[in-house]
């Protein structure tokens, strides 16, 4: 059913979220898991930048992967200067 | 006060963009709308306007600029011809969906074939439905004109919607006519400055051309059929206060000329209405009914003000200087836009479709003057063979 004309936001304009959105969970949509290697990760943070759905969190421990959201894209494996990040099929996981 | 000046249509729509105050320029360079674009150039160069001009790497990067910039509030321009026309098609709609009230000038150039530099409609017709007001001038001063009415129209915020100013190339846009100049108070009076709706802004973070659900779809573009309605209104108070200003009145819709106890008219929009004028007063001369009706806005489509002019007629000629091919009534889209609108009234005015110019050839007098006669057999006879003419192969 149509949502009614008053209803939709002007333009289709609407804020930006500013938390995780719970609407829009996309970890299901990922058939490859990335897997950093801490030993040769030297915290550039190029994937940090490139990630298209921020799905790379930056903290004092290093870098981790947030796969709630994380979609298996691979850009951050592609722009990985050191080759620190590798895609592991879901499949070989056990959760 | 302003100055008079003999000047191109490209020239005319560079100065009025300058009276604009534009903020944000995007070029890529095409003929016959790139004049424009080195007459702007120069002027950021020489310090004449204080606007950001930007080199696209195309013109669907021209688009994606000119739609940015709108949305954080610069008043923008762009423009194109032909092909280049063609190729940004993927991006007119999501800036009329979003109600950014950028202008884009096109100089009609024809698509491929030819590849010729000629002028043609069709470059611009083809974007005839995406929610943009558009229409054509006929001369330099109509081109600068229609600069300074259509970001008026279009930045209302009744409106909101992006403009097509368009210009036959060559016909207009190259040719020199007298182009009075108006003076920067005037356009200060006529048109305001422009206020966004909804500023881009990293303090306040928001979502432009979301991705939505379906049930969002309808409202959605209901709420854009609204604002091109809308448009209606304001494109006539646009009229009559550049009228007020600048002491030039144009009728919005249509422009009738020698149609008093005209029988037979030709319908056409754009440039070569000029070479038709100069035929109907000669016909006149020798004491046809004869006459011209030049459509000036084509979006939205003024129905109801085009069956008023052409109900009055034995029979109507409709030029159409675009190929449309397979299309219903065989010729273009003015035809059948023209026939839309008189269908209320049943069979009374009997409608021809012509095709000509195409290619950026003119429509000679002597074109003009087989249309008027065939016209005038029809209107006596009410039988034609053909409903479709191109010419001069089949006229």
């Amino acid at each position: 059913m149509s949502v009614p004309v008053k209803e939709v936001p002007f333009a289709g304009t609407v804020p930006s979220p500013q938390k995780e959105n719970e609407g829009m969970i996309t970890g299901s949509w990922r058939t490859r898991r990335p897997i950093l290697d801490c030993d040769k990760c030297t915290d550039c943070q190029i994937c940090w930048i490139s990630c298209p759905d921020s799905s790379i969190n930056l903290s004092d421990d290093g870098l981790t992967f947030n796969l709630k959201y994380c979609k298996g894209c691979g850009i951050c494996l592609e722009v990985c200067p050191v080759g620190a990040i590798s895609l592991v099929p879901e499949l070989d996981f056990e959760d | 006060m302003g100055v008079k000046k003999r000047i191109s249509g490209c020239v005319a729509t560079a100065n009025a963009v300058k009276l604009a105050d534009v903020d944000v320029i995007c070029s890529y360079p095409i003929r016959p709308y790139t004049g424009i674009m080195s007459e702007l150039a120069r002027m950021v160069a020489d310090g004449e306007l204080d606007a950001e001009f930007i080199h696209g790497e195309g013109e669907h990067g021209q688009l994606s600029v000119v739609y940015g910039a709108s949305a954080s509030g610069a008043r923008a321009f762009t423009g194109s011809s032909g092909v280049g026309v063609t190729y940004a098609m993927e991006v007119y709609s999501p800036i009329s969906g979003e109600r950014l009230p950028l202008q884009m000038a096109i100089a009609d150039r024809t698509l491929d074939p030819p590849g010729d530099f000629g002028s043609e409609q069709t470059d611009a017709l083809c974007c005839r439905d995406q929610g943009w007001i558009q229409g054509w001038a006929a001369s330099p001063q109509e081109a600068l004109d229609l600069t300074l009415m259509y970001y008026r129209i279009g930045e209302d915020p009744r409106v909101l919607l992006p403009q097509y100013a368009c210009q036959d190339g060559y016909f207009v846009s190259h040719i020199l006519g007298e182009v009075d100049i108006p003076d920067a108070a005037q356009v200060k009076e006529f048109l305001p400055p422009y206020k966004n709706h909804h500023v881009l802004d990293p303090r306040n973070p928001q979502i432009i051309g979301a991705q939505m659900e379906p049930a969002m779809g309808p409202p959605m573009q209901y709420q854009r059929y609204q604002a091109v309605e809308s448009a209606r209104k304001v494109i006539e108070e646009a009229h009559d206060e550049f009228a007020r200003i600048f002491g030039r009145k144009y009728a919005p819709w249509v422009e009738e000329y020698m149609t008093d106890d005209a029988e037979v008219v030709i319908f056409m929009q754009g440039g070569h209405a000029e070479t038709c004028k100069t035929v109907v007063k000669r016909l006149r001369n020798l004491g046809e009914k004869v006459g011209l009706v030049r459509l000036r806005t084509f979006r939205p489509f003024p129905t109801q003000q085009v069956r008023e002019a052409l109900g009055k007629f034995k029979a109507v000629g409709v030029i159409d200087n675009s190929v449309n091919f397979g299309i219903s009534g065989g010729s273009g889209v003015l035809l059948t836009e023209a026939r839309t609108a008189l269908y209320g009234l049943g069979e009374k005015v009997p409608t021809l479709g012509f095709v000509a110019g195409l290619g950026g050839e003119m429509i000679t007098h002597e074109e003009f003057y087989r249309m008027f006669l065939k016209l005038k057999e029809v209107a006596k006879t009410g039988k034609t063979d053909k409903e479709t003419f191109w010419l001069p192969f089949e006229l």
